[in-house]
């Protein structure tokens, strides 16, 4: 039976080799009665010790990290930087449960807010639920957690959102940081003072915030043209006006979608009063559109209780 | 053997060829005849000095030679107290001699002059009619070191590796002053950039004012950040007269916590973000241990007090943080072993605690953040824990605690053979601590004392093991096997074998 005679060697063989290397396996792993005196140790275990004093409460709910004022994000008020109240207003919208915390973007996993920490369910938790979603998984997430998105695939929407990234912006990031009156009067409490008490941190961080403002301007052209800017915000709000119409939400929906969020992202901030504007040019140019204006009240009745 | 010619021309051979030993046995009997001329001649001075340890002497003048760079009013300070004209009395010769000693000892202290410091002394000329008879001039010979030094090299400390660059501008003014620049950086410390201005304060070598101003940025793993400080700082630092130290120091530095690792814990989210800490510390150290990293006998104490954003110090954080520090050694004779045994036991202590404050004059007591809290566990203090493997945890971050107290107890053997003379040694140990956060009450002392209390609460987290220690010049190392006995859970302990490298060990 020479055939079984070679399977025996093989066999044979494989054992031998396999002795080998558990061998050096062996070598490696730790002793079985140093394993075994490994696992006699702890010999007493308490329950765990109790998290500091500004340690966040855990929360059955999502926290949503976005720039606010402490008692406004308790209260669940509007965020007072676009890019948060964009994503803000479209939980809302979405209907997915959460609570807002006042951070800043060092807190950021990609350096800048918003982010949604899940819910975490007690100290036993995995290390999954620490891992944050940053915004542009929001969507994804409000699907899988029972949200009810309108998703718009037109064509023109691209075009319209672009409007928002680009032209808009531009705008605010020159009204809001460039424009000196504006600067002090309403960047500088909501960006500069929380982060310190002393002069010198904030004179530094208000100096990166104006050069990181600039920097974003000159990516695209090679010197910042204020009445150039502020032309083509107003052809782009002309734009987003007549895309409206007489309807209650973009794109002639019934229900407001991301899009909503992102025009509320900004029309909210320029048409808000209380954050005290003083060089009004870009707010003008907004309140000349009445179905911008009323877009903007319908959002915040609807989802912000009309504060 | 008796042909002339033939020994003739031994000779000349024994003439031309170069006896080595010969040669060598010459050079030894002459270095012998000089260090019997040396001992005579020192001898003989001690004699005289001996003889005339009592005879009265003023000192006239002391003269400074190689000093070229030094500014003449910082070595008036150093020696007009010396000088007869300014004491009321004379010396005698050997309290003379002793005072000028203590003097070279300063001037060697200064880091100015090279190790060799001589001291000569002459009579002045009798016929000088300003000098009296009982009068002697004092000289002092140093050489100065070089102004400026360049020095790059690697460091090993604890689970870090760094290179560093290091200039230092010696003497600026004259007056001992010095400046360092110092650049670094590691595994775990980034960046490190450090210039530090240093001059003794009245040409006192243990009285110093210094200036630094810092930026670095560091890697904490065991709390998922990294943490950039940018600040200055002003210190003074002094001895008493029992030969203990002080330093009082104010610092203003600006923190940011940033750079956060993706699984971060809502705690340490929660404090990322610019702080200003604003802050006067006072240390104190008594050290009277016989050896810095491997004590037989003697103890060390060292207070760490620092008062933080309260009053006029302002910034954004506010508390009051007083550590301490204990540790002892004593020498445990062997019976049968003559003299000293080599084995010793040494103990430690260390406690600290965190009272928050409100900052300025302001009523809101502040909560403390991750970079004001204590960190405790690891090689270098409680062993068989993981570094911040002790205290609260968050998830995957060692948060820190307020207050902690953690001590050990270490048996120190000699290893058999190779003897206690070496700086090797077994050890024995057991450690203990417990780091806690503080408790919510209605008042900052209320919370303090409570949380005080519940150090007692049940057995401390407790490791023990065996290990080898070895007192390198520089540094101390260990290689521990240790056992984690009581936790909490959560709380990370270390199985097996732990390596710490450290100057300052629990």
């Amino acid at each position: 039976m020479p055939p079984q005679e070679s399977t025996e060697k093989v066999a044979e063989e494989q054992s031998s080799f396999s002795r080998s290397t558990s061998k050096v396996r062996d070598f490696f792993s730790i002793p079985a009665p140093v394993k075994q005196l490994f696992d006699l140790v702890p010999v007493v275990t308490y329950p765990p010790n109790q998290l500091p004093l500004r340690a966040p409460k855990s929360a059955r709910i999502p926290s949503l990290y976005v720039f606010s004022k402490d008692q406004d994000a308790a209260a669940g008020r509007p965020s007072f930087n676009p890019s948060c109240l964009k994503w803000q207003t479209f939980l809302n919208i979405a209907g997915v449960d959460h609570r807002l915390i006042s951070s800043n973007n060092h807190s950021s996993p990609t350096g800048s807010l918003p982010f949604l920490l899940p819910a975490i369910y007690g100290p036993n938790s995995s290390q999954d639920s620490l891992v944050p979603i940053t915004s542009n998984k929001f969507v994804k997430y409000a699907i899988e957690h029972g949200g009810k998105v309108e998703e718009s695939s037109s064509m023109r929407y691209e075009a319209y959102q672009s409007l928002l990234d680009h032209r808009i912006r531009n705008a605010w990031l020159y009204t809001l940081y460039l424009e000196p009156l504006n600067f002090s009067a309403v960047a500088y409490p909501l960006y500069v003072l929380p982060t310190s008490s002393n002069p010198l941190v904030r004179a530094s961080i208000s100096h990166q915030l104006r050069s990181a403002a600039e920097a974003e301007l000159l990516k695209n052209t090679s010197i910042i043209d204020t009445d150039d800017l502020y032309s083509e915000a107003d052809k782009a709000f002309e734009a987003l006006s007549i895309l409206l119409g007489e309807d209650s939400w973009f794109f002639g929906s019934d229900k407001p979608a991301l899009f909503d969020a992102s025009v509320f992202a900004y029309t909210q901030l320029l048409l808000d009063d209380d954050l005290g504007w003083k060089e009004k040019k870009l707010c003008r140019a907004l309140r000349r559109r009445a179905n911008l204006v009323q877009h903007r009240e319908r959002l915040l009745v609807r989802y912000f209780g009309g504060s | 053997m008796a042909d002339p010619v033939d020994s003739g021309d031994e000779l000349f051979e024994s003439l031309r060829k170069i006896d080595l030993k010969k040669e060598e046995e010459k050079a030894k009997e002459l270095a012998r005849k000089e260090a019997e001329h040396n001992a005579k001649a020192q001898q003989r001075l001690a004699e005289l000095i001996g003889t005339n340890s009592t005879l009265l002497v003023t000192i006239s003048s002391i003269r400074l030679i190689g000093g070229a760079h030094t500014r003449r009013s910082f070595l008036d300070r150093l020696f007009n107290p010396l000088l007869s004209a300014n004491r009321d009395r004379p010396y005698t010769l050997a309290e003379a001699l002793n005072e000028v000693g203590s003097v070279a000892t300063k001037l060697q202290r200064f880091d100015i002059f090279h190790p060799e410091v001589h001291t000569f002394i002459d009579r002045p000329s009798p016929t000088d009619p300003s000098s009296t008879v009982t009068d002697i001039d004092i000289f002092l010979q140093a050489r100065e070191r070089g102004r400026i030094s360049l020095k790059t090299g690697t460091d090993l400390g604890n689970v870090e590796g760094s290179a560093y660059g290091n200039l230092t501008w010696r003497n600026i003014f004259g007056g001992a002053e010095s400046l360092t620049l110092n650049a670094s950086a590691g595994t775990r410390t980034r960046s490190a950039y450090q210039a530090t201005f240093d001059a003794p304060v009245l040409s006192d070598p243990d009285t110093r004012a210094t200036i630094d101003v810092l930026a670095s940025s560091t890697l904490k793993p065991w709390a998922s950040h990294e943490e950039v400080l940018k600040g200055a700082g002003a210190k003074f630092s002094w001895a008493t007269k029992s030969g203990t130290r002080h330093q009082l120091g104010y610092t203003g530095v600006w923190r940011q916590i940033t750079g956060l690792q993706s699984n971060a814990s809502p705690t340490v989210r929660h404090d990322a973000g610019d702080t200003v800490k604003s802050s006067i510390t006072h240390t104190w150290l008594a050290d009277r241990r016989n050896h810095p990293f491997l004590p037989s006998r003697g103890y060390l104490v060292k207070t760490i007090s620092e008062l933080a954003g309260w009053g006029p110090l302002q910034g954004d954080v506010a508390f009051w943080k007083s550590e301490v520090e204990t540790s002892g050694a004593v020498a445990i004779p062997i019976p049968g072993i003559k003299g000293d045994s080599g084995v010793s036991f040494t103990a430690g202590l260390r406690a600290g605690v965190l009272y928050p404050l409100a900052v300025g004059l302001g009523s809101e007591t502040k909560h403390s953040r991750i970079n004001d809290r204590f960190q405790l566990g690891g090689p270098t203090d409680v062993r068989g824990f993981k570094i911040s493997g002790l205290g609260p945890r968050d998830g995957p971050d060692a948060v820190g605690g307020d207050i902690y107290a953690a001590g050990s107890a270490n048996l120190l053997i000699p290893f058999p053979r190779v003897g206690k003379d070496m700086p090797l040694r077994l050890q024995l140990f057991a450690n203990a601590g417990r780091l806690l956060a503080l408790k919510d009450k209605k008042t900052s002392s209320e919370s303090v004392y409570s949380t005080v209390a519940q150090l007692g609460d049940g057995i401390p987290s407790v490791a023990a093991g065996v290990g080898v220690v070895y007192a390198h010049p520089v540094a101390r190392f260990e290689l521990n096997f240790s056992l984690p006995l009581v936790m909490r859970r959560g709380e990370e302990g270390r199985k097996g074998l732990q390596f710490g490298v450290g100057i300052n060990f629990l």
